[in-house]
């Protein structure tokens, strides 16, 4: 009898068990991302609510009279420092930044992941070491270095504009920021590149040469077609980094009309003039973070099936 | 003047030499085979030829024409590879069509070529598919449409069938074959799978750590290897090399094959090569096919040289066409091929028949052939 019937009281208190397990696992789940999304919420309330109700009212409460007014003052009106004009100029001047560095980077680091897979040489190694340091050097300790670099430059660009008449973006605040991040970036989207040519087959190159394509050929008609998942991987990374960035954009771009969008919010959250609008300052956050999250939501998903590339063998 | 001329060529990489001077030629419209074990260079050899690896010294002549400083798509040959390296992002007539893309042939006439060869290759109804969505056989053939295409001087296939199932592969390789016939081409064809080198060359060549080991016809290479990695490499099942002694009967030679706890078997040897008299009292490797060493009946009933010896039958092995029989002499297991309805039973003591004049004698010391 005890034979029979222990199987099935273990399975039981298994299944309890199991249960229990669950519960506790989810219940930290959903406790940890209540944790996280919570600021989200009140900052997405409190852009759609009136300042009387901010004032008077309950902090997570929904809207009682929603308005999208603090939105449209935040994009046309709100103040940056003196100007008030809303964000949507500095929220170009962010594209117009990103857009190139994110596609020069990305394409630089696809081109050295190409050279250092396909077309090695002597020392190879040591130069993909040499870029994978560069992931690791701090913000901070490049800012005086690339100050007086980006001072030359520019110094250059006058002798230039003097010589030719025009100065080719040389010392243009939006040209200084895309080369910082290239620069920057260079070192993660070699890496990326880098693991995924790895993995590549070289027949394919092998083929092509015989087949007479040149070395540009092979990169743009048979690396770039079949890198879509790293490449998209390597676009979100920079992008949301880029965009991101506040440490360069205000060390090298930190005044005047040329501010990208992160230190334009800075300085509407620090510009008072009498009530602080919190639904206005609330409102150009989300502005600030849409860009990011719409490049997550249309790509994401490519971004966690290239993660996992390579990791098992298809 | 040969159609294909390899002269001296070497291949270093830092100090480790990869070939050791190479010497192979073949004639145009000749099917050159190389095989080896893997890591004996072949491989490398054909990438050589294909202008994907340089040569360190050496020459290598397509049709008179020193080709080996030349870049790969400026050598007038195509390759298949083992992979089959088709582009996964384009369509089965692009692929074919690249190269003539890359060399900047018109759309009309690249169309034209496009479907003479998918009518060849009968890939019409695959043309507008991707790689992704064709079965290993038919990206074999697409694989050999792209070489096609191109009407090259030289064909290089490397290792192409072996990512295929046996079946298929056995398919693939008469597809070849006739490929061959019917089209007239020179093809460089790297294997390490004997069968393939047997049935598809005009020539072989045989290699080991960078070096040819012997280069000749099939027939040559299997009937007259020069060394025992070579008797002992080509052939299924291998070749019997038995430790035995050579000993005088009379005014001419036998060979002494020891048995464990019986007599030693002594054949005499009418027909011996000449370099083995220097031998005499000495040990050599007696080489003999599973073939030669047959049922009495089964022998060849016109055969020169044919020596008779009671052997003890320790396995049979019935495999349909044949059946295969293992003895022990000399202290090796040694197979001899019978008719598939001999009367054999394991444990017995049979008659089995040598054919002497296709046996073969090598030195123990330098594992070289005594002629």
């Amino acid at each position: 009898m005890s034979a029979i019937t222990s199987p099935a009281r273990q399975a039981s208190s298994g299944v309890s068990a199991r249960t229990i397990n669950r519960i506790v696992i989810y219940g930290l789940l959903a406790l940890f991302a209540l944790f996280y999304l919570m600021p989200l919420f009140v900052m997405l309330v409190t852009s759609f609510k009136t300042m009387d109700e901010i004032q008077n009212g309950n902090m997570l409460a929904l809207p009682q009279s929603p308005t999208i007014a603090p939105w449209f003052k935040a994009w046309g009106e709100t103040c940056v420092g003196l100007t008030c004009a809303g964000i949507k100029g500095y929220f170009w001047n962010s594209i117009k930044m990103v857009v190139p560095a994110v596609l020069i980077s990305t394409l630089l680091g696809a081109l050295n992941g190409y050279v250092l897979t396909k077309w090695r040489f002597r020392g190879h190694t040591l130069v993909f070491a040499m870029m994978l340091f560069a992931c690791f050097i701090p913000f901070q300790s490049v800012l005086l270095p690339m100050a007086t670099i980006l001072g030359s430059i520019g110094r250059f660009g006058v002798t230039l504009r003097n010589a030719t008449g025009f100065n080719f973006g040389l010392g243009n605040s939006t040209v200084n920021l895309v080369f910082v991040h290239v620069v920057y970036g260079l070192g993660f989207t070699t890496l990326f590149f880098r693991n995924y040519y790895e993995a590549f087959p070289t027949e394919l190159v092998k083929a092509a040469q015989v087949d007479g394509a040149s070395f540009f050929q092979i990169f743009r008609r048979i690396m770039l077609p079949n890198s879509m998942p790293i490449f998209v991987v390597t676009v979100i990374y920079q992008f949301t980094n880029i965009w991101n960035d506040f440490l360069f954009a205000s060390a090298y771009a930190g005044t005047g009309d040329v501010m990208p969008m992160t230190v334009a919010l800075n300085n509407v959250v620090n510009t008072s003039t009498g009530v602080v609008e919190y639904n206005v300052n609330m409102a150009a956050a989300m502005i600030a973070a849409l860009p990011t999250l719409l490049v997550y939501v249309v790509a994401g998903r490519y971004f966690v099936r290239g993660l996992m590339a390579g990791a098992v063998k298809g | 003047m040969a159609f294909l001329e390899i002269d001296g060529l070497k291949k270093r990489f830092g100090n480790v030499e990869i070939l050791k001077g190479i010497d192979v030629e073949l004639e145009k419209g000749g099917f050159l085979v190389l095989v080896g074990p893997s890591g004996c260079g072949k491989s490398t050899l054909l990438n050589t030829i294909a202008g994907l690896e340089q040569i360190t010294e050496g020459e290598i002549r397509v049709d008179g024409r020193a080709i080996n400083d030349l870049h790969p798509s400026k050598r007038d040959i195509a390759m298949v590879f083992q992979s089959y390296a088709l582009y996964p992002n384009m369509t089965v007539a692009g692929n074919i069509a690249f190269g003539m893309e890359m060399r900047g042939v018109p759309v009309a006439e690249r169309q034209k070529a496009i479907d003479k060869v998918a009518k060849i290759l009968q890939i019409g109804h695959l043309l507008q598919r991707k790689p992704s969505q064709l079965s290993g056989g038919q990206r074999q053939r697409v694989a050999m449409g792209r070489a096609l295409v191109r009407d090259p001087k030289l064909f290089l296939f490397d290792e192409p069938l072996s990512n295929l199932d046996a079946k298929l592969r056995v398919d693939m390789r008469i597809e070849i074959k006739r490929l061959h016939a019917t089209t007239g081409t020179t093809i460089v064809y790297v294997t390490h799978d004997q069968i393939e080198a047997m049935t598809l060359a005009t020539k072989i060549a045989v290699m080991r750590d960078g070096e040819v080991q012997q280069f000749g016809t099939p027939a040559e290479i299997y009937n007259n290897p020069t060394n025992v990695f070579v008797a002992d490499f080509m052939g299924s099942p291998a070749m019997n090399l038995i430790p035995a002694k050579i000993g005088a009967n009379g005014s001419g030679l036998s060979v002494v094959l020891d048995r464990e706890a019986r007599q030693p078997i002594t054949l005499s040897l009418p027909g011996a090569p000449a370099g083995l008299a220097a031998f005499k009292d000495k040990a050599v490797i007696f080489g003999v096919r599973p073939e030669a060493l047959t049922d009495p009946e089964g022998a060849e009933r016109n055969g020169s040289e044919i020596a008779t010896a009671d052997c003890h039958i320790e396995v049979v092995e019935p495999a349909g066409s044949d059946t295969f029989a293992v003895t022990n002499l000399g202290g090796k297991g040694v197979v001899a091929r019978l008719r598939a309805d001999a009367r054999i039973q394991p444990g017995t003591s049979t008659p089995l028949a040598f054919n002497l004049s296709k046996a073969v004698f090598f030195d123990p010391a330098t594992e070289k052939r005594i002629l």
